[in-house]
């Protein structure tokens, strides 16, 4: 009997569902506009998250060495601070190598090569470039070089690195607080929008509510159509969505990997990689949100 | 033994409004009653009790032997089940044929589709409407809406009808065949309360009929007339 009431249901709410299927199309509608916005707003918060790692990544400190440093101490020297716990890297740029980096650079620049030209031998020091493994242990990669005594060091001030690092960590961590919030107050927005359309769809069938009462009509027997047909517009909302973004995030992954050159992006990768899991989470999310909204009300509409 | 009992049932809505006050009444099982009066005297209020729409203030109600005077939320579609109830405006469901009206009052009680596919066909029979059942309520006339409704509220084979000014919405033709329908069925033993202000109709029928007045039931009379 239990099971026959559940294909019944599920009938009444496939055949409810076709019949007004004017409101079925909105409702989903006005879901798909919703599911939009939040995914939006991942993929702004995914590249977000990308151009703070890019310019993480591009933190690092050089340590100044003696120009008559003999390069076996140097790499002795190298050796040891790769050494270290909190270093991800160490790469040694000779006094070679360093002169021709500079030219490259100033290359363009008339006055500088003069200048250049006219101080005959190379003025440049050899240095190590280190890459601390997390940004944020950068405090620790510094007491960690400070206690380093070597005779070929000529230069450990590392305040500026220090400012500039604590300034893009002020950055990041007011644009992921910002992030948060806009991320929550989105959030709570689509919420609201789904619930009262799945109130406003239900208030649509308050007359019937009343007269499925009427002739006896338990109140599960009442509100479990309503859960179906959540359901249903939470898979068929999705899968619009899905449908809708996967084109669009293919149309703008060209630009993104040109306006991010040099960094790994690639949106489609992680949505592919998070499939289940975002995608999963909207459904289970709709079905919720759908939940409650008829819990109530169907729960309003049948107190008689 | 009696079919409804109700004793010194009370109802007073807030702040303090009487739409019922200590109304005594013992209707027997397979009798024809008419419960009339104007708009307002506590006719719907007593019908709404009835079908546990409403608990009353004080009193004690007693329908096909249970006391529901105290029913619990969950036993409210048990008692519905019990009780055929014919209202005014219908209630239909619009987006269901005539047949799936019927049905849907089986199918509630999770009436297996076997007996429900012979049952049905059967009462929309005895209302006439065997050839309009795949119709959709707005498809047909007002007095064939009422006469699915009185299929949907037989399907269950209830000892009471209630019926809430049955012919309010119907001209005179379609609310005479509405009563012939209502006296065949009660020709069948079912018992029959017809809550009417339609002078015409209970002056024809000449059966029991008790007036209510204020909320107060001012007359009882085993082969009445309209009297107020």
């Amino acid at each position: 009997m239990f099971l026959l009431s559940i294909l019944r249901v599920i009938k009444f709410s496939l055949q409810d569902f076709w019949r007004n299927i004017w409101l079925s199309v909105v409702t989903i509608l006005i879901l798909v506009l919703a599911l939009l916005s939040v995914n939006l707003l991942l993929v702004v918060k995914v590249l977000g998250s990308t151009a703070i790692d890019a310019v993480k990544e591009k933190v690092d400190i050089s340590l100044y060495l003696r120009s008559e440093a003999p390069e076996n101490r140097i790499f002795t020297l190298k050796d040891r601070i790769s050494g270290l716990d909190s270093v991800k890297e160490v790469n040694y740029i000779s006094k070679q190598t360093a002169i021709e980096n500079f030219r490259d650079k100033h290359k363009n620049n008339q006055d500088m090569m003069l200048a250049l030209s006219e101080l005959g031998n190379n003025p440049l020091s050899p240095s190590l470039v280190i890459k601390p493994k997390e940004v944020d242990n950068y405090d620790e990669l510094i007491v960690s070089l400070n206690t380093i005594d070597d005779q070929i060091i000529e230069s450990r001030n590392f305040d500026d690195h220090k400012a500039m690092l604590a300034k893009i960590n002020n950055i990041t961590d007011k644009a992921s607080r910002a992030g948060l919030i806009i991320s929550l107050f989105f959030v709570l927005i689509t919420v609201l929008v789904v619930y009262n359309t799945v109130r406003v769809a239900i208030y649509t069938h308050k007359r019937e509510i009343g007269i499925m009462k009427l002739v006896g009509a338990s109140t599960w027997f009442i509100r479990a159509p309503y859960l179906i047909s959540g359901i249903v517009y939470a898979l068929l909302g999705v899968s619009a969505v899905i449908i809708i973004l996967y084109p669009l995030l293919s149309l703008i992954q060209p630009y993104l990997a040109n306006f991010f050159s040099g960094f790994e992006i690639n949106i489609l990768t992680y949505y592919n990689n998070s499939f289940i899991k975002i995608f999963g989470l909207e459904i289970l999310a709709v079905i919720l949100i759908n939940f409650l909204a008829s819990l109530v009300a169907v729960g309003k509409y049948s107190k008689v | 033994m009696n079919m409804i009992k109700l004793e010194n049932i009370t109802k007073i809505y807030p702040p303090d409004i009487k739409a019922l006050y200590r109304v005594n009444l013992h209707i027997k099982p397979g009798e024809f009653v008419s419960l009339v009066g104007q708009s307002g005297t506590g006719k719907t209020t007593l019908v709404k009790i009835l079908i546990g729409e409403e608990r009353p203030s004080q009193g004690r109600i007693v329908v096909g032997g249970w006391d529901i005077t105290d029913i619990g939320q969950a036993e409210v579609p048990v008692l519905r089940r019990q009780i055929g109830v014919v209202f005014q405006d219908f209630k239909l469901l619009h987006r269901k044929t005539l047949f799936e009206n019927v049905c849907f009052a089986l199918q509630v009680c999770g009436e297996p589709s076997s007996k429900i596919n012979n049952i049905v066909p059967q009462v929309l029979k005895i209302v006439g409407l065997e050839n309009k059942m795949r119709r959709y309520p707005l498809e047909v006339s007002g007095g064939e809406q009422q006469r699915t409704v009185i299929a949907r509220a037989l399907v269950h084979r209830p000892k009471i009808l209630l019926a809430d000014e049955p012919t309010g919405n119907l001209d005179s033709i379609n609310a005479d065949e509405i009563i012939e329908i209502l006296q065949k069925i009660n020709k069948f033993g079912t018992t029959v309360l017809l809550v009417t202000h339609n002078r015409e109709v209970v002056n024809k029928l000449r059966k029991r009929v008790i007036t209510i007045e204020n909320g107060m039931i001012v007359g009882d009379q085993a082969v009445g007339k309209y009297i107020l």
